[in-house]
């Protein structure tokens, strides 16, 4: 968990708390973590064990009781409220689980919002919003409503939502938490394209086919990190050593 | 630039995807910023068509009575006089018509139009033998129309026609300033000064009002027009000529001549006092009906609020900046609230001649009273008020909630209460029902018990105004003796009318409003409830429990409320008497009920299953 | 009967054919009941012809049968032997009660922590996940090769799942010795 020049996302003795006194609950226990640039991350652990709220640090959508945290060699832990929203229009993009796509507006304008409140013209959000709908093969279904969309079409308009101001770090929580395998598949293609495009990736799972995708996994229990497992490196294997049959 | 169409964007698509509540918003806006518009508006109304009748009738700025026609030749050859009109002849009569008792002042003219003094004649003709024309205000008081038949001094004649005046103070203000405008050697028919009315009729017709029972009294009316109008109290100032005092060892006290004056800003002063009562209760009205449309925005808003706090957290986590986010919530419901204030305006403008005809005295009334820029402003302020006083605190807190709760829309979990879910225990379900939905939400409790507050307050600042009259009545106070029924009084019924019929109104639509954010709130538990036995007319009356329980302290506290502010606003009133307020606080929670069931029953219909998915998903 | 499980059981110390089966019955529970009782002799027998095991003669054996009376010990060869199975990383063999079975015998022998065996596994687990789901992206969707690969990743997904369980039991088990 090395790597101080490179590192993108740095975090040290994260924490967060919840109550006070008997009833503490500590969701986060002095997490240290780097993501490199152009990493893909995966957290794993079971529900309960405060990876969720982990990556809401990281992104800045709740405080950490202590700790700090560095994105791009930059202090973030303790910014403002508008400060941090000025993170997440260009530095950060967020993926949730539930999509929590606007009902009431159509994919492309979906995507467009980020880049809207971070000021840019509406034609070239616009045009942003176009380029990525085709990136995530959704160009035909620009105009439609969220609730006229599948879980996995939903979920490829909000990753596209969240690229579409250009993000250093993609974070994502659960993102095919609502997804069946079909669906599961044509994100997990996605991340794969992103990843090769040189995005860095933080994804919070429990799935453990999304988990495989990753570079470098680590796992948490009771909100801390236990484990950590490299998945590149090592030979490719051919297709045939995937079967062996049984003797 | 980006943020600013944004903001739109969402506004309109919002607005459009609840368009039901939006308008509810308008309604309930607009309602208050009525009232208020035809509170300034009557404001201008007093002031206004005063100068508006003046100039119309080419009113005098001072008018002279005079005990002889001799007096009139030095007042008309005066420095300063542009020009005249008369002396007519002033006779003193008694008028019956339709069983009521009334004195008037008959002045006699001619057919043409006089130079200074031209009354307004609004129906009918002006005089001629065997007619009469009514002043319109005291026509309004008799109850008599061009037509029909009066009769003066045991004679009869026909109502020629009606018209107003500048020169003369309206019924029943003629005499206010007794000195000037009612001569002191010019007898009161029947003794009240207050029960006297300006008639016309031909200058023959006058004069043969006299009799050995009404001996003509001499008096003489001269209309004077001054060169600058701002003299008249200056004329009438250097030519007073004092009561005479007893003199000589006799104590014999010279009969006083005159002659006296009344000078236009006197009058203008009388004409006021009609509509003054009207707009002391104006504002008061205005301020109630301003509570409800509070009451309203803030129910309204708040069934939005968790909606909001969503799409609050899922902006902030998309990059919207608090303040972006503030002013959009800001914004859609301020544009709503805009408007409201000019559907106000314009309700209120078109609703205002209502109050000052017909019958008003004052010429300028039917058609919109003037609306100045100072009243739309003030208008468009209250109404933006309104809703930046029930938005400003739930947009500050949607703002600053941590992004995550708000996006996993951590809803205020109902609270429980633990004594009240064990003395419920054992009571019929309805009831039991009713009180634990009150005990989830008090807060909601709390806001139908403040709006039945306002709206029986109001109901019983009416019921004391009505007791006031009805007390005044039989002690001969300010009523008028002789069956007339006092202008003032009238203008006071209609505007206390129309401020309870928008108080109901109000106060109906918040009925309707809480019930049904209510229903919504409750739609799961009530889905529970059915689904573990009861029946759907129990879970609905234990809506209703719930709502009129809410009520009844609210219904309780407006009684001693509504006396107090009749209180403060009139002095001397009466307190209504118990069965009054009793029956206003039955019928209110009554009401209340009857509101409350329809949405309840609507609600309790819902098949068990999709309520309980719908909340699920 | 997998050879490298009984031998791991005597990696503990050694012991009679009986207690061998009393312990492997501990271990699997209601399953160890389908185990053929004459089951462990034949493959005693085996590793004892293959030299990983020897036979220690007691003059006090007791037991009814003969057999009984046997004290079966590792060689060192068996030693070796053991230790290579427990390092070794494989899919899809060992099966559910082999992978179970080595965890009890490592634990019980003390040769190894049982939660790094399961670490090893999970890590091996992932890297043919990742290559299956790769294969399966770059092949056409509804091909016959799609679907072979479908199968391939679920079954992996299911046994990683098993790991974590294992995972999480085993630490349980730790905190408690």
């Amino acid at each position: 968990m090395s790597g101080a020049g490179t590192a993108l996302l740095r975090a040290r003795g994260l924490r967060k708390d919840y109550g006070k006194g008997e009833a503490l609950v500590r969701a986060v226990d002095e997490v240290d973590l780097d993501v490199a640039t152009g990493e893909t991350l995966a957290v794993m652990g079971p529900s309960g064990c405060g990876k969720s709220t982990l990556l809401h640090l990281l992104g800045g959508l709740d405080r950490p009781s202590a700790g700090e945290l560095w994105l791009n060699d930059r202090r973030t832990d303790r910014l403002s409220e508008r400060a941090l929203a000025g993170l997440r229009q260009g530095e950060i993009g967020f993926v949730f689980q539930a999509f929590h796509l606007m009902d009431e507006l159509t994919a492309r304008e979906n995507i467009e919002l980020p880049a809207l409140l971070a000021g840019r013209s509406p034609r070239e959000a616009r045009r942003r919003a176009l380029a990525l709908l085709d990136r995530v093969g959704l160009a035909d279904r620009a105009d439609h409503l969220p609730s006229a969309l599948s879980g996995g079409q939903r979920q490829r308009v909000a990753i596209a939502r969240a690229l579409v101001n250009d993000p250093l770090v993609v974070l994502a929580d659960e993102p095919t938490g609502n997804l069946d395998s079909a669906a599961t598949l044509d994100v997990l293609r996605l991340f794969e394209h992103l990843h090769a495009s040189g995005l860095t990736l933080v994804i919070v799972t429990h799935d453990e086919r999304v988990a495989a995708t990753a570079d470098r996994l680590v796992s948490m229990r009771d909100g801390a990190l236990v484990d950590e497992t490299r998945l590149t490196g090592g030979g490719r294997r051919n297709f045939a050593d995937l079967l062996r049959l049984e003797d | 630039m980006g943020r600013t169409f944004l903001v739109y964007r969402l506004a309109v698509r919002d607005l459009r995807h609840h368009a039901a509540q939006a308008v509810l918003l308008v309604v309930a806006i607009a309602a208050a910023t009525a009232t208020l518009t035809m509170a300034l508006s009557m404001n201008g109304v007093t002031s206004q068509p005063y100068s508006a009748t003046k100039a119309a009738t080419d009113g005098p700025d001072v008018v002279a009575y005079l005990t002889s026609t001799g007096q009139a030749k030095a007042l008309v050859h005066a420095s300063g006089v542009a020009s005249s009109s008369g002396p007519y002849p002033v006779v003193g009569a008694t008028i019956r018509f339709d069983g009521r008792t009334a004195g008037v002042f008959a002045q006699g003219r001619g057919q043409e139009p006089a130079a200074v003094d031209r009354p307004d004649v609004t129906a009918g003709s002006w005089v001629r033998p065997g007619g009469v024309v009514l002043e319109r205000t005291f026509a309004e008081a008799l109850g008599a129309q061009v037509g029909d038949v009066v009769t003066l001094n045991g004679q009869r004649f026909t109502v020629a026609g009606i018209a107003v005046t500048a020169a003369q103070a309206p019924y029943p203000n003629l005499c206010y300033f007794t000195a000037s405008s009612c001569p002191p050697w010019l007898t009161v028919p029947g003794g009240d000064w207050r029960n006297v009315g300006v008639i016309w009729m031909t200058e023959g017709g006058a004069l043969g009002l006299a009799s050995k029972a009404n001996p003509l009294t001499t008096t003489y009316v001269l209309n004077l027009k001054l060169g600058n109008p701002a003299d008249a109290d200056a004329f009438a100032q250097q030519r007073f000529v004092p009561f005479p005092q007893p003199s000589g060892s006799s104590g014999f006290t010279p009969p006083y001549l005159g002659p006296v004056f009344s000078t236009w800003d006197g009058i203008a002063s009388a004409d006021a006092l009609l509509v003054q009562d009207a707009q002391s209760v104006l504002e008061p009205g205005a301020l109630l009906l301003a509570l409800l449309a509070i009451a309203s925005v803030t129910v309204l808003v708040g069934r939005r609020l968790s909606e909001y706090a969503r799409r609050v957290g899922l902006l902030k986590a998309v990059g919207g900046t608090p303040g972006t986010v503030a002013a959009m919530f800001l914004a859609e419901n301020l544009a709503l609230a805009l408007l409201a204030a000019v559907v106000g305006l314009v309700a209120g403008s078109l609703a205002a001649p209502l109050l000052t005809s017909p019958g008003a005295a004052l010429v300028g009334a039917p058609g919109a009273p003037s609306l100045t820029a100072v009243t739309v402003a003030k208008v468009m302020g209250v109404a933006l008020a309104v809703a930046l006083a029930a938005t400003l605190v739930p947009a500050i807190r949607a703002a600053r909630t941590s992004t995550v709760a708000a996006i996993n829309d951590v809803a205020r979990p109902p609270r429980r209460r633990g004594a009240l879910v064990r003395m419920s225990a054992g009571l019929p379900v309805p009831v039991l029902f009713g009180l634990r939905l009150v005990g989830r939400r008090p807060r909601r409790a709390l806001l139908t018990a403040a709006n039945i507050a306002v709206t029986v307050t109001g109901l019983v600042a009416v019921l004391s105004f009505h007791a006031t009259v009805n007390s005044r009545l039989g002690t001969g106070g300010s009523m008028i003796a002789g069956g007339l029924s006092d202008p003032v009084v009238t203008r006071d019924e209609q505007m206390l009318t129309v401020i309870t019929i928008l108080l109901v109104v109000l106060a109906a639509l918040n009925a309707i409003f809480t019930t049904w954010a209510t229903v919504i709130d409750a739609r799961r538990a009530s889905a529970l409830m059915r689904a573990l036995g009861a029946r759907d007319t129990q879970v609905g009356s234990g809506l209703v429990v719930a709502q009129v329980l809410a009520a009844l302290p609210g219904a309780i506290a407006g009684v001693p409320l509504g006396i107090g502010l009749f209180a403060a606003v009139v002095k001397n009133g009466s307190v209504p008497p118990v069965s009054w307020l009793a029956a206003a606080v039955l019928g209110v929670l009554i009401a209340m009920a009857a509101l409350t069931a329809i949405p309840a029953r609507i609600g309790s219909r819902q098949p068990v299953a999709h309520v309980l998915q719908a909340e699920a998903a | 009967m997998q050879q490298e499980v009984v031998l791991a059981m005597l990696a503990k110390e050694p012991s009679q054919g009986y207690q061998l089966r009393a312990r492997m019955n501990d271990a699997l529970g209601p399953l160890g009941e389908a185990l053929n009782a004459g089951q462990i002799y034949v493959t005693l027998g085996r590793l004892e012809k293959a030299g990983l095991v020897a036979v220690e003669e007691t003059p006090e054996a007791t037991g009814p049968a003969d057999r009984d009376r046997k004290v079966y010990v590792l060689t060192a060869a068996g030693q070796q032997r053991v230790a290579e199975w427990l390092a070794e990383v494989s899919w899809p063999r060992p099966d559910l009660a082999e992978f179970h079975l080595k965890l009890i015998a490592a634990a019980a022998a003390r040769l190894a922590d049982p939660i790094s065996i399961v670490d090893a596994q999970r890590r091996e687990l992932l890297r043919r996940l990742r290559d299956a789901q790769r294969a399966q992206m770059a092949v056409p969707d509804g091909s016959d090769a799609a679907l072979l690969l479908e199968g391939i990743v679920l079954r992996l997904q299911a046994d990683l799942r098993w790991l974590e369980a294992c995972e999480a039991n085993w630490t349980i088990r730790r905190r408690k010795r």
